[in-house]
């Protein structure tokens, strides 16, 4: 009998690394053009952009979800208790952030005054569902910088526990993940 | 956007203050002085909270002055504005500040200025006061224009740097407030040469 574990179902590896290269164009998108960004115009296209990408983010988190609903997740490599927990913990967080940090976003163009409409990739309006409102806006606004940060942070961690499984612990953990993985 | 209709207004007015007829669209001389066209932009600029400053011009516009330098009280300007050709940097952009949010260029497609007061101050600087017509909402405006002549081109040649701003709330264009500002600076920048 084969002992090594199997691999994610390819639906959900496919979600993953898009959902990685979403993240990480978003977080690095959205720092850029806040941070080194001084020129209206670049900014403006720039922050559409950054819209459409976390729309995206949220669509393929939902999507995530789902597809964990009705396709079992692989067993685990095996592994010490508090490792366990830790990934558990990690795991459930990106997923929760993977949801708040766009709605945070969905949050702000909803409630700013400056309202610009949102055409995802070109394609159709994201709806503003709730009136300007300035209080609001500024709480999303707050919301969504602390997100960007712990999400920043949880995916430095999960990048590194990848490559600590890969490398020192030397386990299928990040293989099983792989595009390639059979 | 509203900013740049003002500054072309002022740019009329700067205009005003010192020469005669002119067309700025078309360089049409007229008695005796034209636009230089490579010389004049009419701008705008307008701050907002947790974004850069948006710096915008617009490309079209017709104007006619009467300018009378020895009694600058004569002198008249009249600039209309063409809205749909704001640029403030980018294709998307300039589809939003013509969106129906700020300038809507579709319903409101010119702005205009129409000078009602000059007035000299010193020998370099002139008081232009005049209606100002965006978004169908006409009010008053005053502009101070700084002159000032090329020695080289032994007085063939001026140029007229004119400021001006407005609260854009007062031509019902409230988007974006408190976020974006609602003051708005106009700086018409043109010189105006002499055929003779």
């Amino acid at each position: 009998m084969n002992n090594r574990t199997t691999a994610w179902p390819l639906s959900l590896r496919l979600a993953h690394w898009l959902s990685a290269a979403l993240v990480v164009g978003a977080l690095g998108l959205g720092a850029f053009m806040v941070l080194a960004v001084h020129n209206a115009a670049t900014r403006f296209e720039l922050t559409q952009v950054h819209k459409s990408i976390g729309a995206g983010v949220l669509v393929l988190a939902l999507m995530r979800l789902g597809l964990r609903c009705v396709i079992r997740a692989p067993k685990p490599e095996s592994a010490a208790r508090t490792v366990a927990i830790l990934a558990k913990a990690v795991h459930v967080s990106l997923y929760f952030l993977l949801l708040l940090l766009p709605l945070s976003g969905w949050l702000m163009v909803t409630s700013t005054p400056v309202r610009v409409p949102t055409v995802v990739f070109g394609l159709f309006d994201l709806p503003y569902p709730l009136a300007p409102d300035m209080v609001r806006f500024r709480f999303a606004h707050a919301m969504h910088i602390v997100l960007a940060v712990a999400l920043a942070a949880l995916v430095t961690l999960h990048v590194g526990a990848g490559f600590v499984h890969a490398r020192v612990w030397r386990d299928r953990t990040l293989a099983r993940m792989s595009l390639w993985a059979d | 956007m509203d900013c740049s209709t003002v500054a072309r207004g002022l740019g009329a007015v700067c205009l005003s203050v010192l020469l005669c007829s002119v067309d700025a669209h078309s360089a049409t001389p007229a008695q005796g002085w034209r636009i230089d066209e490579a010389q004049t932009s009419i701008g705008f600029t307008i701050d907002a909270v947790g974004f850069p400053t948006t710096y915008g011009h617009f490309a079209h516009y017709r104007g006619r002055l009467l300018i009378d330098f020895d009694r600058p009280v004569k002198s008249y300007t009249i600039f209309t504005v063409d809205a749909a050709s704001v640029d403030v940097g980018s294709p998307s952009f300039n589809d939003f500040v013509k969106s129906s949010a700020l300038l809507n260029v579709e319903r409101f497609p010119t702005m205009s200025f129409v000078s009602t007061q000059v007035e000299k101050i010193d020998a370099h600087t002139a008081r232009v006061t005049g209606n100002l017509t965006l978004l169908g909402v006409t009010k008053p405006i005053t502009f101070t224009v700084d002159v000032a002549t090329d020695p080289a081109a032994k007085g063939r040649a001026v140029a007229f740097v004119a400021k001006g701003r407005i609260q854009r709330s007062d031509f019902g264009m409230k988007f974006g407030i408190p976020l974006i500002d609602d003051a708005l600076q106009i700086t018409v920048k043109t010189r105006a040469l002499s055929d003779e």
